[in-house]
């Protein structure tokens, strides 16, 4: 029998591959675009209440509309000193370390205790229930040299706390205080 | 005469078909595009963090909001990204530019920008909501601090807001 070439050698294959090039086209331009208006650190702000001006409307109304007479108010107040925290309100006596020291003394190498601000800030919140007309008011108040830096990780603590996954919020409405110049 | 074939025609292969394969490429691409798609937010980069300064860290959800940019960085302090006073001369309370601790060009400033735009809004209806967006380096003094708040406050802008970065 005469050798006959095998036929596969004469069958084309016909060109299966995908033509990728539309696609890289719009990958080429969407990236550039995307990479362009993707901010990589994320900003937020910290809204600030001002302490309410002692006008006539604020004398007459209380925060929740009451009468001022019978509308309670919590006054929390937290104070940032290079000791710790000081913390006052209507259910807290001014609590104090035996010997003078803050309610929240600074860790032993330094440190703010906020962890410790947050849940002592819960127990408050806890022990005020809804008594009072301004339930989610704390101004902040601070030495001179605390830093910026310091005094937003205390907002951070006092505006809620993580327990078992869930954030409990304490006292969101932060007021900053000074002395008067 | 028997067959000779040509040794030109004989040595000159097929020039194979040149095509990069890209699918590699376009492998990454795809990587790239959907964590840069995952990563946008259609909010826009309301407030551009200043070159000079750190922001402090928090925790707080509540997103950026447009106002009035005020800059407290080591070395001055600017308005919408034109210097006003030099840090050091606030600090040691320069009695040129300090009263009763409000610094008085910063006040001057913030004056001239909100009674432009409260003329906004008396000609155009453009809403002056006295917003302003302090970001502070994050070793700032707090004595410092609320110098700028009280200028802020007397100069226009009483709705201040804290910016600060969010760490995931």
């Amino acid at each position: 029998m005469a050798f006959r070439p095998s036929l596969r050698r004469h069958s084309k294959e016909p060109n299966t591959e995908l033509n990728l090039n539309p696609l890289l086209d719009v990958m080429t331009v969407l990236i550039p675009l995307l990479l362009a208006n993707s901010q990589f650190a994320k900003i937020g702000v910290i809204e600030l209440n001002l302490p309410p001006a002692a006008g006539a409307a604020n004398i007459a109304q209380g925060v929740s509309g009451l009468p001022k007479e019978t509308s309670r108010h919590l006054d929390l107040v937290v104070t940032i000193t290079d000791k710790g925290f000081y913390i006052a309100s209507a259910v807290t006596a001014p609590e104090e370390m035996p010997g003078g020291g803050p309610a929240i003394p600074v860790n032993t190498n330094g440190e703010y205790d906020l962890p410790g601000l947050s849940q002592k800030l819960f127990e408050i919140k806890q022990k005020a229930g809804t008594n009072f007309a301004d339930p989610e008011a704390v101004v902040i108040q601070a030495e001179p040299s605390i830093s910026y830096q310091i005094l937003v990780s205390t907002m951070d603590a006092a505006r809620g706390l993580r327990i078992d996954g869930k954030t409990v919020t304490l006292f969101p409405n932060v007021a900053l205080s000074a002395g008067i110049l | 005469m028997a067959f000779i074939p040509s040794r030109i025609k004989k040595h000159k292969t097929a020039m194979p078909e040149a095509t990069l394969n890209l699918t590699s490429m376009l492998d990454t691409f795809t990587v790239l595009l959907i964590f840069l798609l995952q990563m946008y937010s259609t909010d826009g980069q309301l407030i551009s963090p200043s070159e000079y300064l750190t922001l402090p860290n928090s925790n707080v959800e509540q997103p950026p909001e447009v106002g009035l940019d005020v800059v407290v960085s080591k070395n001055m302090i600017l308005v919408n990204n034109e210097k006003v006073v030099i840090m050091d001369d606030v600090t040691a309370n320069n009695a040129a530019i300090m009263e009763h601790g409000i610094i008085k060009p910063l006040k001057e400033r913030l004056q001239y920008y909100s009674s432009q735009a409260k003329k906004m809004e008396t000609d155009y209806g453009v809403k002056f909501s006295g917003k302003v967006v302090i970001q502070g380096d994050k070793d700032l003094p707090y004595f410092e601090l609320v110098k700028v708040m009280r200028t802020c406050g007397l100069g226009g802008y009483p709705n201040m807001r804290l910016a600060v970065y969010r760490p995931e």
